[in-house]
């Protein structure tokens, strides 16, 4: 009943809003983008040498989750207007009229401040800065600064996903490691072949928005090619950790094994049939496949990261 | 037309919502329960959200304080 009710009054225009669900706000916290947050923080968590307190860990953990979560509340609020026009996202809360703007900023900046001052007296000062920083790096730098200016803004948008695994290396050490600076380079070159492989089948909504993702302003073929190159970038990168002695073989196994598959999937992409724009002719299955593998890739690589420590 | 009434309307003010107390809204019996049981789910949502602050505070003191016999 109540989602029937919703779909009939969400219209500010015709009707006052009978206001936001629970759900709606914890919508405004892209749970599904925290669930990886979550995952790779906890990765940091583990991997760091030392110990922490398990109730300790779990609310450092809660904190980042809670300060990515407020940052996508500032994303939402910020990009409000293209997530009108875009047919993913019409339907998220503040272009469906559920929740005012203004409200979802304040919801997202309190969520920041209060995540940050949790984070820094349940663990310490180092840990609690680099969250801050990746709010306002996610919020500010991406969001307001680059995603709307530059076809490279998911290059830079990545950092921000890198941060959970440093915080969590952080929140056990009260320092920065070479190894979770290593896992930070590893998601931000991951993150490019990642979004790119899904934007070549997904870039119309960009083009509607004006959002400058590269198949729309360089076209297919060059992010094709952009795909492979940060694959490959992305091979030697993945193997470092072992290399520098950081992990043990369970890493250095899994890294090889993926790293090759990951390679094969984007030669796919590279090479798909396609038109002289480079338009794929197979409705760009090999995107899809490359996309979903990247997925896999990055839970397999942290999985295992874990795993080389526990052993 | 007055100068005023031309001045185009802030991108703020058109995401507001229109507000309108609950008394004088055009609003069926059903819409008026519908609005009543959200504003009572918020509600409680953060009482939840408030407790579950303070119960976090709690448990940061009494772990650090047990631990390290110090906050910070």
């Amino acid at each position: 009943m109540s989602s029937q009710t919703t779909e009939l009054f969400h219209d500010a225009s015709l009707t006052p809003s009978l206001g936001a669900e629970p759900g709606d706000w914890l919508a405004l916290l892209k749970p599904r983008v925290v669930s990886l947050v979550v995952f790779t923080g906890a990765i940091g968590l583990i991997i760091a040498p030392g110990h922490i307190n398990p109730l300790i860990g779990a609310i450092a953990i809660f904190c980042i989750a809670l300060g990515a979560g407020a940052a996508g509340a500032i994303n939402m609020w910020y990009d409000r207007d293209i997530d009108a026009i875009m047919r993913r996202t019409t339907s998220r809360p503040i272009p469906a009229g559920k929740i005012e703007a203004a409200g979802a900023l304040g919801f997202g900046v309190v969520l920041s401040v209060i995540s940050v001052l949790l984070l820094a007296m349940a663990t310490n000062l180092c840990a609690a800065a680099v969250l801050a920083f990746s709010i306002f790096y996610y919020a500010v730098i991406y969001t307001i600064w680059l995603k709307r200016r530059t076809p490279q803004n998911i290059v830079i948008g990545g950092g921000a996903g890198a941060f959970p695994a440093v915080i969590g290396w952080a929140a056990v050490t009260g320092n920065i490691g070479l190894l979770p600076m290593v896992l930070f380079f590893i998601v931000f070159f991951w993150t490019p072949p990642h979004f790119w492989s899904l934007s070549l089948y997904a870039s119309t909504d960009y083009e509607k928005a004006g959002v400058p993702m590269l198949p729309v302003v360089k076209g297919a073929r060059h992010t094709r090619w952009n795909v492979f190159v940060y694959t490959l970038i992305l091979f030697p990168l993945a193997l470092s950790p072992w290399f520098m002695g950081l992990t043990g073989w369970v890493y250095g196994a899994t890294a090889l094994v993926l790293g090759t598959v990951f390679v094969y999937y984007a030669w796919g992409v590279l090479r798909d049939r396609q038109d002289a724009k480079g338009v794929s002719l197979t409705k760009d299955q090999p995107a899809r496949a490359c996309f979903k593998f990247s997925i896999l890739y990055l839970f397999l690589l942290f999985a295992a990261c874990a795993v080389d420590r526990l052993v | 037309m007055s100068a005023v009434a031309m001045k185009p309307e802030k991108k703020d003010a058109q995401d507001r919502m229109p507000r309108v107390k609950i008394t004088e809204a055009q609003w069926s019996d059903e819409q008026k329960t519908e609005f009543l049981r959200r504003r009572r789910a918020r509600n409680y949502l953060l009482l939840a959200a408030l407790g579950g602050f303070c119960l976090i505070v709690y448990v940061i003191a009494m772990v650090k304080l047990h631990e390290y016999g110090r906050m910070w």
